[in-house]
C-alpha cells in the first residue's frame, strides 16, 4: 500500500468521524409553502424558473394551473398548494416554478412560495413517516428530515403529481 | 463508394461482411417483392404480355442475386427455381396457367416470410419450402418430362448469350507482363478464363455492382485484366458490360456463379481463354513497346466510342421505358427519419423566432423604420419556403401502401369465393411519411370489410340485377389541407336494422334509445369495440377487431373516418387526414381575454351576426346562413370563461366544418392568421378533448389550439 492510498483513507476516516458513520446522502432543495418547509430530491429537478404567465387549460382539475413555455417546450404547471388543500398561491417576487422530470409523465412544473437552499441529508437524519395515515396531507410526505434544528418535510413526488381520480 | 474502396484495400481472404448492406437488402427485397406481386397480377389478367414476363424475370433474378450475395441460401434456392419457371415462360416453352399463378403467389409469400425473418433476426429461418420448390419443378417438368428437374434452363440460356457477346475477352489487348502471368498460371495448372459481365439496363449504381462482381470473382481467383480498366469501372466509365480475364483454380461454372450472385447483373458469360486468340497476341520476344502503346490506345478509343454510342442510346431507352406505366426509379437518398425530425424541429424553432420578431416589430411600430419590416418579410418568406421544403421531404406517395392491395383482393376473392375487382386511383397522393406508415392497416381493414361484409355473393348479385363481379374502389385525393381516402363498394350496404338489433342484443344501447336514434348514429355504433355483424366468423373478418381499431388509429393521426351507406347500393368509407402534422396555418382568436388558435383547415367562413339573428331550435341556438341552419357554440361557455362582450354586441362567429356537419363558434375577437407550430400538451394533461395541443406565440406565451372537429 503506497502513501497516497493511505492518505486518502485517513482523510476518509476523518470525514467519517465528522458525520459519525458512512451513510448514503441525498441532496434536497428546501422550499417554502406557507409556513412549512419542504424538501424535494434534487435528482428529480430539471430546472427552477421564475413565475411567469400561465396559460389556463379548460376542463382540468383546479390544481392544474395550465401550461407555460419553457424554452420552446410546453410544460404543464400544477399548484402544489391546491393539491395539498392549502390556501391558493399568492404570487410574490419569491414565487418560483420548479420543473420536475418524471419518468412517466414527462416534465411537470410545481409552484412554490420560495426556494431557500440546498441541504444534504444522510439517512440517519431522515425519519420515515408511516403511510397509513388517512389524513390527506400526510400521504404527500415520504419522510421528515432534520437539519440544523429545523424540520423539513420531504415531498413524495409520485403522490404529489399523481392525478386525482375525477 | 468509400466503403467499397476500403474493403478493396482490406484484401479478399475474408468472407465479405454483408451486415452493413442488410438494410439496403431488406428494402430492395421489399421493392422487388412488391414489383413481382404487381407484375404477376398483371400476368394473370394478361398472360401473353412479354414485357411483364421479362420484368418478372428480371426482378426474380435480382432477388436471387441479392439473396445469394447476402448468403441466404434458402431464399436463393426458391428464387432460383422461380426464375427457371419465368425463364421457360419467356422462352415460350410453358404457358401461363392459373395454377401456376397460385404457386407463384405462394412463393412470394414464402419469400416475404424469409424477408420478415431476416428483418427480425438477420437470419432467413429454416423453412426450406420444399413443397413449393417441388411444385415449381413440376411446372417446369410439365412441359417436357425428360428435362432434369434441377436447373433445366441453364444451358439454353447460356448458349445464345455466348453468341451475342462474341467472346469479348478476345478483344482485350494484353501486354506481355500479363501474357507472362497467364503463361505462369497455366504452367501451375490453373485455369485462365475470359468473363463478360453485363449489367442490367435498370441498374443505377453500375460501379457498385461491378465492384461487387470484382469482389465475388476475386474470391474464386485472381483478376489479371479488366476492360475497361478497374479504375474506369469504378468511376462508372463503362456502358453495360465489362470483360475480365481471371486466373483461378475453380471451375468456370463456379466463377460465373460467383459473378452472377451479384444483383442487377443481367448476364455473365465465360469460357476458357485461349491466349493465342486474343487481339494482339504475339510471342513475348517480338514485342515492342511502341506498338503496344498504340494498340492500347486503339482499344481505349474503341471503348470511348462504345460509350458515346451508349450515351446516344440512353435517352431513347428511357423514353421507351417510361411508357409501360412502370414507376421510373427516382434518384433518392435514404435519410434516417430522426434526422428529418431534427430538421423539422429546427424549422419550428425558426418559425417561432420569426413570429417573435414580427410581434416585436408590431409593438415598436412607432420607432422602427420600414427597413426592419422589409427584412422581416424576407425572413418570413424564407421560413415559409424552408418549412414547405422540409415537409415535402417527409412526404411520400401512398402508393407504397396501396400497392399491396390488388394482390390482397385477389386472394380474398379466392378465399371468399366471390368475384371482385379493385379499382384504385390517386396512388400518387402524398402524405407525411409517418402517416403513410400508419395508414396501411386501417385501409386493409376497410377493404377486407368491403370484400367480406359489403359485397354479396355472385349468385346474390346476379339475382339483384347487379354484375356478378363486385367492384371495390380505393380513391385518394387532396382536398384543401386534407387528404381524403375513400373505400367504396357496390355491395349490399349496411343494414341499419341489423346493426340496431345487434347493438341492443349486445347491450350497447337500450331498445328505447334505439327507437330515437338517427340511422347515422346507429351506423356509428359499428365503430364501437367488439362489434361485428358478420353472420359467421370467417378468416377474413368478424373477429370484432376492425372498425374500432380503424377509428382509433385514424384519430391518433388527427384524422377522422365516416361512413355513408345505402342499403342495396353499397357503402363509402371516407378517411380524412391532415396533410401535415407539425406546422399549420391557424386563425388566432380571443375568448374572454385568452388567445386560442383554430386550424384554418376546418374553417369555412367568418360571420358577423347580430344577436337578433339567433333563433332557438330545441332550445339550442342556431343561425340561418345562406339557406343552412348552423348550430352555435359559445366558446366562452365551452372554455368556462367570462366573455368580454355584452349581450347586445354583434357576435363574431367562426363557421367550421367537419365532413358535412357545420357549426358556428362564437368568439370575442379575431386576431388574424398565423403559422403555428403544434406542440403537445404533454401526457400530464389529457382530459381535454377539444384542445388538440398548444403553440408558442411570438411573445413567448402559450396559446391552446382548439380542435374544431371535437367541438362539432
Amino acid at each position: 500500500m503506497d502513501m497516497q492510498q493511505l492518505m486518502s483513507i485517513n482523510e476518509l476516516n476523518k470525514a467519517g468521524d465528522e458525520r459519525k458513520t458512512f451513510e448514503e446522502t441525498v441532496q434536497y432543495i428546501v422550499i417554502r409553502l406557507g409556513d412549512e418547509q419542504y424538501g424535494i430530491d434534487i435528482g428529480y429537478i430539471d430546472n427552477i424558473v421564475r413565475m411567469q404567465n400561465i396559460t389556463r387549460v379548460p376542463k382540468v382539475p383546479a390544481y392544474l394551473k395550465g401550461v407555460i413555455n419553457l424554452r420552446g417546450e410546453v410544460i404543464p404547471v400544477m399548484s402544489i398548494r391546491l393539491k395539498m388543500d392549502l390556501p391558493a398561491d399568492e404570487i410574490t417576487r419569491a414565487t418560483r416554478v420548479i420543473i420536475l422530470k418524471l419518468e412517466q409523465e414527462g416534465n411537470v412544473g410545481i409552484i412554490v412560495d420560495e426556494v431557500k437552499e440546498v441541504v444534504t441529508l444522510g439517512t440517519s437524519q431522515i425519519e420515515k413517516v408511516a403511510h397509513d395515515s388517512t389524513e390527506g396531507k400526510a400521504t404527500f410526505i415520504s419522510g421528515v428530515g432534520k437539519h440544523n434544528g429545523e424540520l423539513i418535510s420531504l415531498l413524495d413526488l409520485n403522490s404529489v403529481t399523481l392525478e386525482d381520480n375525477v | 463508394m468509400t466503403n467499397d474502396e476500403n474493403a478493396a484495400g482490406g484484401g479478399t481472404e475474408d468472407k465479405m461482411d454483408v451486415s452493413q448492406y442488410l438494410e439496403i437488402f431488406l428494402d430492395e427485397t421489399k421493392e422487388h417483392l412488391q414489383n413481382l406481386n404487381t407484375q404477376i397480377l398483371e400476368l394473370e389478367s394478361n398472360p401473353d404480355n412479354m414485357d411483364t414476363v421479362n420484368e418478372i424475370f428480371r426482378a426474380a433474378h435480382s432477388l436471387k442475386g441479392m439473396a445469394g450475395t447476402m448468403g441466404y441460401k434458402r431464399m436463393q434456392n426458391l428464387t432460383h427455381d422461380m426464375e427457371n419457371v419465368f425463364s421457360e415462360v419467356r422462352n415460350g416453352n410453358i404457358s401461363v396457367k392459373p395454377e401456376m399463378i397460385d404457386v407463384l403467389f405462394q412463393c412470394l409469400d414464402a419469400l416475404e416470410e424469409y424477408n420478415n425473418n431476416i428483418q427480425e433476426t438477420a437470419d432467413e429461418g429454416t423453412n426450406e419450402n420444399e413443397p413449393l420448390i417441388k411444385q415449381l419443378n413440376d411446372i417446369l417438368n410439365g412441359k417436357s418430362a425428360s428435362a432434369p428437374a434441377s436447373a433445366p434452363t441453364e444451358t439454353p440460356k447460356a448458349a445464345p448469350a455466348t453468341e451475342n457477346s462474341d467472346e469479348k475477352w478476345n478483344d482485350i489487348a494484353l501486354d506481355d507482363s500479363q501474357i507472362r502471368v497467364i503463361g505462369e498460371a497455366k504452367k501451375q495448372g490453373k485455369n485462365v478464363y475470359g468473363l463478360n459481365v453485363v449489367v442490367q439496363e435498370t441498374c443505377i449504381l453500375k460501379a457498385a455492382r461491378a465492384f461487387l462482381v470484382f469482389k465475388a470473382v476475386e474470391e474464386k481467383g485472381e483478376i489479371i485484366v479488366s476492360a475497361p480498366s478497374a479504375q474506369d469501372v469504378e468511376d462508372e466509365k463503362f456502358d453495360r458490360d465489362f470483360t475480365l480475364i481471371v486466373v483461378s483454380e475453380a471451375d468456370l461454372k463456379d466463377v460465373i456463379a460467383a459473378a452472377e450472385s451479384v444483383s442487377e447483373i443481367a448476364k455473365v458469360t465465360g469460357a476458357l481463354l485461349d491466349v493465342e486468340k486474343t487481339k494482339n497476341y504475339r510471342p513475348v520476344e517480338e514485342d515492342t513497346v511502341a506498338s503496344n502503346v498504340e494498340k492500347k490506345a486503339e482499344t481505349s478509343v474503341a471503348v470511348e466510342e462504345n460509350r458515346q454510342v451508349a450515351a446516344a442510346k440512353t435517352p431513347a431507352k428511357t423514353e421507351k421505358k417510361a411508357t409501360p406505366g412502370k414507376p421510373v426509379v427516382n434518384r433518392t437518398v435514404r435519410v434516417d427519419i430522426e434526422k428529418l425530425d431534427v430538421l423539422m424541429n429546427l424549422v419550428s424553432e425558426l418559425i417561432i423566432a420569426k413570429n417573435s420578431l414580427v410581434a416585436a416589430s408590431n409593438q415598436e411600430q412607432q420607432v422602427n423604420n420600414g427597413n426592419v419590416n422589409e427584412h422581416i418579410e424576407y425572413l418570413e418568406s424564407v421560413t415559409t419556403n424552408l418549412h414547405e421544403s422540409v415537409m415535402k421531404v417527409r412526404m411520400v406517395p401512398i402508393e407504397s401502401v396501396v400497392n399491396k392491395f390488388p394482390r390482397m383482393i385477389r386472394d380474398l376473392s379466392k378465399t371468399l369465393n366471390k368475384k371482385m375487382e379493385l379499382y384504385m386511383s390517386g396512388e400518387e397522393t402524398e402524405l407525411d411519411r409517418t402517416v403513410v406508415d400508419e395508414i396501411g392497416d386501417p385501409l386493409m381493414h376497410l377493404l377486407r370489410n368491403a370484400a367480406d361484409h359489403g359485397l354479396e355473393s355472385s349468385e346474390e348479385r346476379v339475382k339483384r340485377g347487379k354484375p356478378a363481379t363486385g367492384s371495390i374502389f380505393l380513391d385518394a385525393y387532396q382536398e384543401g389541407n386534407n387528404v381524403v381516402i375513400e373505400v367504396r363498394d357496390d355491395g349490399n350496404g349496411i343494414d341499419v336494422e341489423a346493426v340496431k338489433n345487434k347493438a341492443i342484443e349486445r347491450g350497447a344501447i337500450t331498445p328505447e334509445q334505439a327507437a330515437t336514434m338517427a340511422d347515422k348514429d346507429i351506423i356509428n355504433l359499428l365503430f364501437l369495440p367488439s362489434f361485428s355483424t358478420a353472420k359467421k366468423v370467417t378468416d377474413v373478418s368478424g373477429r370484432g377487431v376492425g372498425l374500432d381499431v380503424v377509428r382509433s388509429k385514424i384519430e391518433s393521426l388527427s384524422g377522422e373516418v365516416e361512413v355513408k351507406t345505402q342499403l342495396g347500393q353499397g357503402s363509402t368509407w371516407t378517411i380524412r387526414l391532415p396533410l401535415t402534422l407539425a406546422i399549420v396555418q391557424a386563425l388566432m382568436v380571443v375568448v374572454g381575454g385568452e388567445k386560442y388558435a383554430i386550424s384554418l383547415g376546418s374553417i369555412q367562413t367568418i360571420e358577423d351576426i347580430a344577436p337578433s339573428d339567433i333563433k332557438l331550435v330545441q332550445n339550442k341556438e342556431v343561425i340561418h346562413l345562406r339557406g343552412t341552419v348552423i348550430p352555435l357554440i359559445r366558446m366562452s361557455e365551452v372554455l368556462e370563461i367570462e366573455s368580454t362582450k355584452t349581450e347586445s354586441d354583434n357576435l363574431v362567429v367562426v363557421i367550421v366544418k367537419k365532413g358535412d356537419k357545420m357549426a358556428g363558434l362564437v368568439v370575442d375577437e379575431l386576431i388574424g392568421q398565423q403559422e403555428i407550430v403544434i406542440k403537445s400538451l404533454g401526457k400530464y394533461i389529457k382530459q381535454c378533448k377539444f384542445i388538440s395541443g398548444a403553440t408558442i406565440l411570438g411573445d413567448g406565451e402559450v396559446a391552446l389550439i382548439l380542435d374544431a372537429n371535437a367541438l362539432i
